[in-house]
């Protein structure tokens, strides 16, 4: 079943572009990733989905509910998180578990205290004396206090330390294998890497890829070594189709694998080879190749 | 409703609805006890003078020369400038929450991210208002009737005509908080949708002081809210004002239902 469904979904801020034509499938218990360079129409994407913006053209829907004209029922089910979260000045978290509670009309004092202790939030500070971390960490809590079916997070980990970015990738896992999805945007290929099983890639308001994180990385390109036994047959061998040279030095070759890891390996096996290391696939070099060519802000 | 917006917008007003409300409690009980001391010693000839009879008028909404007694002066606690502007900047601050103010500082993602329609979270914050705004007058009233109690017998007002302006002054106060309302949907900026209310709330102050002195503004007096708030006739005896209450609380449930109208429709954009 699918929780997030976008049809050729097109926001346009007069003559600029903030989402253009963008189709999503976000299946349920999924960790979503959703990843982009700044200004490339994440955030608009997800105040769409959130029902703050309305679509130009195309339609967004979540359990099957509109986006914009039934908003407010789909987001009793949903957790979010926003890019740049602002709080109230005098919120305590103990407040801010007993307001959501009153909005949601649930209690969510403790499961609120549970996460609050666990991500090591004191109950009583007031926003206004939180770090921004520690701010973080309160919206996050309340994101996740009603345990909701779906949690859209828009670049959660900003301005987390790592000790927490752990703490909070476990969450998420644990809630994805309970059958919950996660919705999780970002601008870090490593976050994403490190978390999601799928990922959508954004670029200029477009989508430029939406793939598994395993097709991702079986298209990724990955780096070859050879090292020849003498400096003649590292100069005379001429290269197999499944490998593209970049450099042939004394003994070494360094290239890209272009083809089947068998073939290279067969290959080099006929060869007076001494040694070959072909490193884990590249997806830096990947999304580059997606960013390239972004504009500024979207 | 939601009882959580309301919460939430309860616990961001009480403080400045407690201020306000004991400022206006405070200004009635003292203009209340002192204005008939003070007008008791302006000579009589004063009030013959053309001047400050239009002054007077445009200030209390009718003629005063020839009625100008204890029962007159007892309005002038009910229109003078501060007790207005007190009225006013405490419902301009609440009503110019939702969404200007809460956009303004971002918090509006946090607010409407939760599972509240934008109507019934601009009905909470209404619904706050509107008794913040009962408290706030009702503080007055027992402000003026403290100070009425200690003022000479003469210039103590039946409460049941007292009440009538009461009712008068919630409605003025109706009229200005749904124009607020209005002009906070149609902004992003709290600043700007506080300056701009303001402008026309002053203008209206101003308009209505001019009309009596000046023919431009007398023919154009009837935009001014302040010409449907007479406290001074009702003081005097007169019916209660059912029309212009009427207006006032038509007026102001048009403003706030264009401004429901524009922020359920509305994209919310805080960057």
């Amino acid at each position: 079943m699918s929780v997030i469904v976008t049809e050729r979904l097109t926001k346009r801020y007069g003559r600029r572009i903030g989402v253009a034509d963008l189709n999503l499938d976000v299946p349920e218990g999924t960790l979503f990733g959703f990843l982009g360079p700044n200004g490339s129409g994440k955030t608009t994407a997800i105040r769409i989905l959130m029902g703050f913006l309305r679509p130009t053209q195309g339609r967004a829907k979540i359990f099957g509910l509109d986006c914009w004209n039934q908003g407010h029922r789909l987001r009793r089910d949903v957790g979010y998180l926003p890019g740049d979260l602002r709080l109230y000045p005098w919120l305590t978290c103990r407040e801010g578990l007993d307001i959501f509670g009153k909005v949601r009309r649930c209690d969510l004092r403790t499961a609120g205290n549970e996460l609050a202790a666990a991500f090591g939030l004191e109950p009583d500070v007031k926003v206004r004396n939180m770090s921004r971390g520690m701010r973080q960490k309160l919206g996050l809590i309340l994101a996740l206090a009603h345990k909701p079916k779906l949690l859209v997070l828009d670049e959660p980990t900003s301005t987390l330390d790592p000790i927490m970015q752990g703490k909070l990738c476990q969450h998420l896992r644990t809630l994805a294998a309970c059958g919950h999805t996660v919705f999780f945007s970002s601008h870090s290929l490593a976050e994403v890497e490190r978390l999601c099983s799928r990922v959508v890639i954004l670029r200029q308001g477009r989508l430029a890829a939406d793939e598994t994180l395993d097709d991702l990385r079986a298209r990724a390109s990955r780096a070859v070594t050879i090292r020849w036994g003498t400096p003649a047959a590292a100069q005379e061998t001429r290269p197999p189709a499944a490998l593209e040279l970049i450099e042939r030095s004394n003994r070494h070759w360094r290239g890209t694998l272009v083809g089947p890891v068998t073939a290279l390996v067969s290959w080099c096996a006929q060869q007076p080879i001494d040694d070959i290391s072909i490193e884990q696939p590249d997806l830096n070099t990947l999304f580059q190749g997606y960013y390239a060519d972004a504009g500024d802000d979207t | 409703m939601n009882r959580g917006v309301m919460t939430k917008t309860w616990r961001e007003i009480r403080w400045i609805t407690l201020f306000f409300g004991l400022g206006l409690a405070v200004l009635e009980l003292l203009l209340t006890y002192i204005i008939p001391t003070a007008f008791g010693a302006v000579p009589a000839e004063w009030f013959q003078v053309s001047f400050f009879q239009d002054f007077l008028k445009g200030l209390l909404g009718t003629q005063i020369g020839d009625v100008v007694g204890p029962r007159a002066l007892t309005s002038l606690p009910w229109v003078h400038p501060v007790a207005l502007a007190l009225l006013w900047a405490h419902e301009i601050a609440i009503c110019t929450q939702l969404p200007a103010g809460e956009t303004d500082r971002g918090t509006i993602d946090v607010l409407l991210g939760l599972p509240v329609s934008r109507t019934r979270a601009y009905l909470s914050v209404t619904v706050v208002w509107l008794a913040a705004g009962l408290f706030v007058v009702a503080m007055g009233f027992a402000g003026n009737m403290i100070g009425s109690s200690l003022a000479p017998p003469d210039f103590r007002s039946p409460i049941d005509r007292v009440l009538i302006v009461v009712a008068n002054l919630l409605c003025l106060y109706v009229a200005v908080g749904g124009f607020a309302c209005m002009v906070s949907t149609l902004s992003n900026h709290r600043g700007r949708a506080i300056g701009l209310v303001f402008a026309v709330v002053l203008a209206s102050f101003f308009l209505s002081v001019l009309a009596p002195m000046w023919e431009p503004a007398r023919s154009i007096s009837f935009l001014s809210v302040l010409n449907y708030y007479r406290p001074m006739t009702v003081l005097a005896g007169s019916s209660p004002p059912a029309a212009d209450m009427l207006v006032l609380v038509t007026t102001g449930a048009v403003f706030w239902a264009v401004g429901a109208g524009v922020f359920a429709r509305r994209n919310i954009c805080t960057v």
